[in-house]
């Protein structure tokens, strides 16, 4: 056996226990979703008729689907610029800008990392709540009649109210990330600028958002990734998809069809749905987020 | 040997001989028939029974949810069968996620014997469509509980019938929609308890211009405004008929579209127009929205008759519970009760349905619906006095208005689980205005158009 062979076969025993993983757990569930598309099932009886793509069909014609991709998108475009513009200003703000109190705003920031999705659904909740919640309350501060606003249930503000709660949730994890970026940029470059007299703004723009880049990339992705899987979690626990399935997100439709309504094979063929558009979301911004971090400088 | 001692050793012999065979021929029958029912004597107190020997044997299962009414109740009548039947080897299975749980057992065609359909992640009406529920018409017609009692003669709600009047869930809990009000919030501000739409709507105009609105509701769940007001309305303007719900139930062309429907939905737009309803209502669980009329941010609430046990740690002192099975009829005509219940079945891949049936007529008896109303504070599906039990006060309210001529009790009548989701929405979406009535009716009879094919 050559050197090249017992190398490669070498790695080949080390990669089976995950290869094997993965299919079990990735791949094995994947393709029993993509089965279960093709299937009439009520999910919970031995009894399954095979419809082919019919669930597909009925899927493209639903309108409540198409609102539900909307909202998806609607709350990833509103993550992504909410949580990294927020995330990069108060990374920046207690690593360069070394704000007073830096080590406390880190803590204060990540707090909602630790909490649970559902607590944080849940008080928000009561924020907004429109007749003893705490902001018509504080907005009332400001007006002669009270603030009685149903932000839950008014459809033109119940997507801007779930958007708030998932970026206050996610700004916490995104800003350690790119804190750790910032502080593994040697200090002599910066030195280097200040002695060059290069402004606060001009070391920004030219050599910390590029030598971050690559860790912002990851996040964007990570962002688009979690809120089309995950939107799920705090759309059901704050409004269950409704007032009139307005809210409805991909992932609620799917348990709403599937354990309210008992058609699993419909909401698996929604599980295909999820799994392609997140494909081809990630595909896209691969593209356009692949800039050489050089180029930026 | 004399002939006197000869025809007495005979008849000695004979005799023995008889009574070897009747105790060869009694084994024999007992060997070869299934498993006898039970005939024990039930008392108020079942776990302290004085039972005999039924002959049940075998394995015995029964899945049950534990959720607002605990699990005393079963613990006790439980553990009374199994004193009944020594031999039968009762297994329990329960939880507040049993349903879940359990369903790969369902999936797999291995479910228990006995399920008691409540709590999420059940549906009868599933269950029944995926074949998975035992037919019970036929026992129904003729089996009497262990006191004797015809079973169907003592039921307050009779078994909801399918595919052509088939029955497969027996109604174990018997509860009531309807509009609830605190007495004493009334009493303070010299508010009337309606008791017909004039005067819920004079009393609502009364109630608003004390600056509250009159009626809350919890718009994430909006099949509580269906059962506590809809519905009621929808049987009233059908002059009390409650035929009509059947008929939606069943999908029938039209239901949805009848002049019954569109007066009742007219009502629902009456309190929408003149600004009757919580604003708030649209975006408020059950729990935010119960909570809220507790602190009389509002004076009535649709709701159901377990209302009280819930919210029993946040009722504030002074809180009198005021019930009213429904408000939409004409002055003169009859109160009109939505009844709901939660059902018990036998699994139709049963292993032990002898046993299964045994259960039902030893559970189904007037002293375990006392013991029901004592520690569940609601109302199992059996006529019983309660007037001696500790039953709440709200719960014995609407008794006395089940037991009167001035009430009539609508059937109950479980929707497909699709047309239900479109009447919560559609309805929801009346009472902020986005929808008119002719778009409800619409929604509706498009739905039930679906779930015919």
């Amino acid at each position: 056996m050559s050197q090249q062979t017992r190398r490669n076969a070498f790695i080949a025993v080390f990669l089976l226990p995950t290869f094997l993983f993965f299919c079990l757990f990735a791949l094995y569930p994947i393709a029993k979703g993509i089965h279960i598309s093709l299937f009439d099932w009520s999910g919970s009886s031995k009894n399954k008729h095979f419809i082919g793509l019919d669930n597909f069909r009925e899927l493209f014609n639903d309108p409540i689907i198409w609102t539900a991709i909307k909202n998806d998108y609607f709350l990833v475009v509103g993550k992504v610029i909410g949580i990294m513009l927020l995330a990069t200003f108060f990374a920046i703000a207690v690593t360069r800008l070394r704000a007073a109190g830096s080590g406390f705003y880190r803590s204060i920031f990540f707090i909602p990392n630790i909490i649970s999705v559902v607590v944080i659904g849940v008080l928000w909740r009561y924020v907004y709540n429109p007749n003893l919640g705490f902001l018509n309350s504080f907005l009332s501060l400001f007006s002669k009649e009270p603030v009685q606003l149903t932000w839950l249930g008014t459809e033109n503000l119940a997507m801007w109210s779930l958007l708030w709660p998932s970026i206050w949730a996610g700004i916490g994890f995104y800003m350690i990330l790119l804190i750790a970026a910032i502080l593994s940029i040697p200090a002599e470059l910066y030195e280097a600028a200040d002695l060059d007299g290069a402004s606060q703004s001009k070391q920004f723009w030219s050599m910390t958002l590029p030598l971050i880049w690559g860790q912002i990339k990851i996040s964007i992705l990570h962002v688009v990734m979690t809120t089309l899987n995950g939107s799920f979690i705090i759309v059901w626990i704050m409004t269950e998809g409704g007032p009139d399935n307005s809210t409805q997100v991909m992932g609620s439709y799917l348990y709403q069809m599937g354990f309210r309504q008992y058609h699993m094979g419909y909401a698996a063929a929604i599980g295909v749905l999820i799994l392609t558009v997140s494909l081809i979301t990630t595909l896209i911004l691969q593209l356009l987020l692949n800039r050489d971090t050089t180029e930026m400088a | 040997m004399t002939m006197k001692k000869t025809l007495v050793y005979g008849m000695v012999f004979v005799l023995l001989m008889s009574l070897m065979a009747c105790g060869s021929n009694n084994k024999k029958s007992e060997e070869s028939s299934p498993p006898a029912t039970t005939s024990v004597t039930p008392s108020a107190e079942p776990s302290d029974s004085v039972v005999e020997k039924t002959g049940l044997t075998g394995e015995f299962e029964i899945q049950y949810f534990v959720g607002g009414y605990g699990d005393a109740w079963w613990k006790e009548v439980i553990a009374a069968f199994q004193k009944a039947n020594p031999e039968l080897k009762i297994k329990e299975s329960a939880g507040p996620k049993i349903n879940e749980q359990m369903k790969p057992r369902w999936i797999q065609g291995t479910p228990p014997d006995v399920v008691y359909i409540d709590g999420a992640g059940s549906n009868e009406r599933q269950m029944i469509d995926d074949g998975q529920l035992l037919d019970l018409t036929e026992f129904l017609k003729t089996t009497t509980n262990v006191d004797g009692d015809k079973l169907t003669d003592i039921l307050i709600a009779q078994p909801t019938a399918y595919e052509g009047g088939k029955n497969f869930t027996l109604p174990l809990v018997f509860g009531s929609w309807g509009i609830f009000y605190d007495k004493a919030f009334f009493q303070k501000n010299g508010w009337t308890a309606p008791s017909n739409w004039s005067e819920f709507i004079e009393t609502s105009e009364k109630i608003k211009a004390s600056g509250i609105p009159s009626l809350i509701h919890t718009g994430v769940y909006p099949y509580y405004i269906n059962g506590g007001l809809l519905d009621s309305a929808i049987v009233a303007a059908n002059g009390g008929d409650g035929s009509i719900l059947t008929k939606q139930a069943n999908l029938e062309a039209g239901s949805f579209s009848g002049d019954a429907v569109k007066k009742a939905l007219g009502q629902i737009v009456e309190l929408v127009d003149k600004q009757l309803i919580d604003k708030g209502s649209v975006s408020l669980n059950h729990t935010d929205s119960q909570a809220q009329w507790l602190q009389h941010k509002a004076a009535f609430i649709p709701n159901g008759l377990w209302l009280e046990n819930e919210m029993k740690k946040d009722i504030p002192v002074g809180f009198e519970f005021g019930f009213i099975p429904s408000v939409a009829q004409d002055a003169g005509k009859n109160n009109i009760v939505i009844p709901y219940t939660n059902t018990i079945a036998i699994a139709k891949d049963a292993k032990n349905p002898e046993a299964a049936k045994a259960f039902l007529e030893f559970a189904f008896t007037k002293a375990n619906a006392v013991r029901w109303a004592e520690l569940t504070g609601a109302l199992m599906n059996i006529k019983a006095d309660l007037s001696s039990s500790s039953a709440s006060g709200v719960v014995k309210d609407a008794m006395a208005f089940f037991n009167s001529d001035k009430t009539t009790v609508a059937p109950v009548a479980v929707l497909n689980a699709d047309v239900e989701k479109v009447k919560q929405d559609a309805t929801v979406a009346l009472t902020i205005g986005k929808i008119n009535a002719d778009e409800w009716i619409k929604r509706l009879e498009d739905a039930a158009a679906k779930a015919r094919k």
